[in-house]
């Protein structure tokens, strides 16, 4: 497992070495995993990103470039390989990091999770494989990410899913089996936060992915006629705990990464634990509950319930984020001004490393994670307002507020941050390298708008090729709307041009990248002790919740504000769809 | 000095906590419009780009409700100018006004030291008040999209089944150049003649678990499909 000397460290006798930058101590068998199952979602995103820019440059139908029997191939290849496996070989990834690492154990089954990777990867293989060769009656049907029954998919499409969901709970079990081992050895130590965060978001993976097996085992066996019926609203109820299930993985992990990062790179200190740590509970005992707004527009299940999971139950997660939302910049903020690095309302912010794209990559996450994915996901999540939004492209425009710029950003930023610390190179095209999220959140936060503008103020549908310029059969017509596809289109290219970038640098570090040498890394390390989100123990008499926080106040009361001006808006469309009365 | 006088001068005071709070917001404004390193330069640029489309498709969107809430044209040639002005503010105005001062070379290089910024906030507003008064068309989204003037074509296909055969007809043939009904590869039926009625043989219908299944797209004289229906034979009454 040695190729190209990508797998190898100066490790002692027993398998061990001292991050300089983290002062955790690593051993092999955890390191070499969290760079494999890394670089496998690297590539995911490169396959992702191909399709990404000839979806982009379908929906410009200025270009136009699918037809579209085509493009819906495209748009099921490209939301695959980046919303499933660009995210989830990472978070199997993080695991592996919030696991072993932070706890300075070995990775224990190794086997095991040799085993998960190459089951995922066969798995993820053969989706694609069958989507893009997908032909013939009545496999021309592309699954899209929802592959809703009684659509017929080919049939190696739902065993290739099978096969990953399988593979994918095979990897996490090495996980488990560290924390396990780890309460066991140390019933009364308690896990730092990261591994916390770490321990949470895999409990929520495990209730998606066997969720998802149990869909897809099903409709796989109904597909080859073991069974012979399939109830679509039990498929739509089921498919959602893997469907919603996945994105809820994304946010916790990201959230775990968040603290990691402005920890470790930024100085962070965590304000209460206890507060992070209750917001994390909150999100294991309610964050299932959000998946039930996919059936805002389904018959089958009551308004009540939909109701009462979206409007009501769906609050507690919606609360915990809140809390991050507010612990995590105000960690940064207080962390940086106990160490003299705050002056003003946000010199915290504005004196922080900004060059180091690992530090820039995460804070953009944060911030447009929260601005526009976040604030538009509770809005549109609720009954009603859905009515507006559901099948529009500001659905669209909503995931990819969360995934496609927080999520991604923050694993970004973490890929880089992996590159230099424990592939031990330093970034190639270094101007490239720190130019790159500035970029890349800038031009995928205008196609977030974009896309968000035309469902809301046009009605612009999501998954379909031609609707603008021109919808047949009928004089109605969506053309106004085309110069928002023009900025689309345009910022689109901007985006996917970042992620290009974000693959050289990464691929270019590992096979040009001068080795770190010591003292190359000083930049990474703001604090001086471990990285498992402790708090510091630089000897200081004030607790860090004793440092003003009036930054991040701020910053929070401008979050409120936009919230509640969306809130309004989106609530005064909908008073204008219907008139009641006379 | 009266007890009233008194009681607001002191410290901790509603007066005093409240002009405390005004004065140190003052402050803060003024030093995150001047501050001037690269970092901030980008962030306050973003921001209000972001709020510009904000304004904008916000004040676009109301007005298309509210027509007589006229003001909303001075919000939404808000937003609309500071698309631009707020990054060349922050990238450009504020930037020569700091080197400008620092410099302080030339009656021009002063002019700009001394009223640099507020000459460039008048103008801002000024431009903001113009447009806002005679609003140009490209800053006004059009809503009236064109339409339901009945020349939509969307009939109802209806089909019975008898004997082996399904027979299908539209309700309404115009509008239609062409009907094609396929099952998988196969081409079932073509028809270039209105009304479009058409025949299949229940035997050529291709089946996936037992069930036959027949598309019917009917196209327009480019061969663009204007509706496609999808059919189960097992579904169709006869």
């Amino acid at each position: 497992m040695n190729a190209l000397g990508l797998f190898d460290n100066d490790y002692g006798e027993d398998g061990f070495r001292t991050c300089s930058v983290t002062g955790l101590n690593i051993h092999r068998s955890a390191e070499n995993h969290v760079k494999l199952f890394g670089l496998t979602a690297v590539v995911a995103l490169l396959v992702g990103g191909i399709f990404a820019f000839t979806v982009a440059m379908t929906r410009w139908e200025l270009v136009g470039l699918l037809r579209p029997g085509e493009f819906y191939t495209h748009l099921t290849l490209h939301a695959w390989n980046l919303l499933i496996f660009w995210m989830v070989f990472m978070e199997i990834a993080i695991l592996y990091v919030g696991g072993p690492i932070v706890l300075g154990r070995k990775l224990p089954i190794t086997r095991v999770a040799k085993a998960g990777w190459v089951t995922m990867v066969l798995g993820a293989l053969t989706i694609n494989v069958s989507v893009w060769t997908a032909g013939g009656f009545p496999d021309e049907n592309a699954p899209l990410l929802t592959s809703y029954a009684p659509l017929e998919s080919p049939p190696a499409f739902y065993a290739g899913v099978v096969i990953f969901i399988v593979g994918a709970v095979v990897a996490a079990l090495p996980f488990f089996l560290t924390l396990w081992r780890e309460r066991r050895e140390n019933p009364g130590k308690t896990l730092p936060l990261v591994a916390f965060g770490a321990f949470i978001t895999s409990i929520i993976a495990f209730e998606a992915l066997v969720g998802g097996l149990i869909t897809f085992a099903t409709t796989l066996l109904w597909r080859i006629e073991a069974i012979s019926f399939m109830d679509p609203a039990w498929y739509r109820q089921m498919y959602w705990t893997i469907g919603h299930g996945t994105q809820q993985i994304n946010l916790a992990a990201m959230v775990t990464v968040w603290y990691f990062i402005t920890h470790v790179v930024g100085g962070a200190e965590v304000v209460s634990e206890k507060v992070s740590r209750t917001a994390f509970i909150l999100y294991l005992f309610f964050i299932n509950l959000g998946a039930a707004h996919h059936l805002m527009s389904d018959p089958v299940v009551s308004s009540g319930w939909r109701l009462f999971n979206t409007s009501y139950a769906f609050y507690g997660a919606a609360f915990a984020s809140m809390i991050h939302a507010f612990a995590i910049p105000a960690g940064l903020e207080a962390g940086r001004r106990k160490r003299g690095k705050g002056g003003g309302l946000f010199g915290w912010l504005t004196s922080a490393p900004w060059k180091n794209p690992v530090f820039s990559a995460t804070i953009f996450s944060i911030i447009l994670f929260g601005f526009l994915g976040g604030i538009t996901g509770v809005v549109m999540g609720q009954m009603q307002v859905n009515m507006t939004w559901h099948n529009t492209f500001a659905t669209v425009g909503h995931f990819h507020g969360t995934v496609a710029v927080g999520t991604t950003l923050a694993f970004m930023g973490l890929v880089f941050f992996v590159i230099r610390t424990m592939f031990k190179r330093n970034l190639a095209f270094s101007r490239l390298a720190s130019t790159q999220p500035f970029l890349y959140a800038g031009a995928m936060g205008i196609v977030v708008l974009m896309m968000m503008y035309a469902g809301l103020l046009y009605g612009v549908p999501r998954r379909t090729a031609e609707v603008v310029r021109n919808i047949p059969g009928t004089d109605f017509s969506l053309s106004a709307a085309a110069p928002l596809f023009a900025l689309l289109g345009i910022f689109a290219v901007f985006a996917i041009l970042a992620g290009v970038v974000f693959v050289l640098v990464a691929v270019g570090s590992l096979l040009l990248g001068d080795r770190v040498r010591p003292g190359d890394n000083a930049d990474l390390r703001a604090i001086s002790v471990a990285a498992d989100g402790g708090q510091s123990s630089s000897g200081e008499e004030k607790p860090v919740h004793a440092y003003g926080m009036r930054g991040t106040f701020l910053v929070t009361l401008v979050f409120l504000a936009v919230f509640v001006v969306s809130y309004v808006l989106n609530w005064y469309l909908l008073t204008e769809l219907w008139q009641v009365g006379l | 000095m009266s007890t009233d006088q008194q009681e607001s001068s002191e410290p901790g005071s509603p007066l005093t906590w409240m002009r405390d709070v005004l004065t140190g917001a003052w402050r803060d404004l003024k030093s995150v419009y001047y501050a001037n390193t690269t970092i901030w330069r980008l962030l306050k640029s973003a921001t209000l780009l972001f709020f510009g489309f904000f304004l904008w498709t916000g004040a676009n969107l109301l007005l298309s409700y509210r027509a007589d809430w006229g003001f909303l044209y001075y919000v939404m040639a808000y937003g609309f100018v500071l698309l631009l002005w707020g990054p060349l503010t922050h990238l450009v105005v504020v930037p020569l006004v700091i080197r400008m001062r620092r410099s302080s070379a030339g009656t021009v290089g002063r002019y700009i030291a001394r009223h640099g910024s507020v000459t460039n906030l008048s103008v801002f507003l000024v431009i903001v008040l113009i447009l806002g008064t005679f609003p140009l068309g490209v800053m006004t989204f059009e809503f009236q999209l064109t339409g339901g003037a009945g020349n939509d074509v969307n009939p109802q296909l209806q089909c019975t089944k008898s004997e082996g055969t399904v027979h299908c007809h539209l309700s309404d043939a115009s509008g239609i150049d062409r009907v094609v009904v396929t099952s998988g590869d196969q081409e079932l039926a073509t028809v270039s003649e209105p009304p479009f009625d058409f025949n299949i043989d229940v035997d050529d219908v291709g089946e996936v678990r037992g069930d036959k299944q027949f598309l019917v797209v009917l196209q327009d004289e480019n061969g663009d499909t204007l509706r496609r229906y999808s059919r189960r034979v097992e579904l169709i009454p006869g």
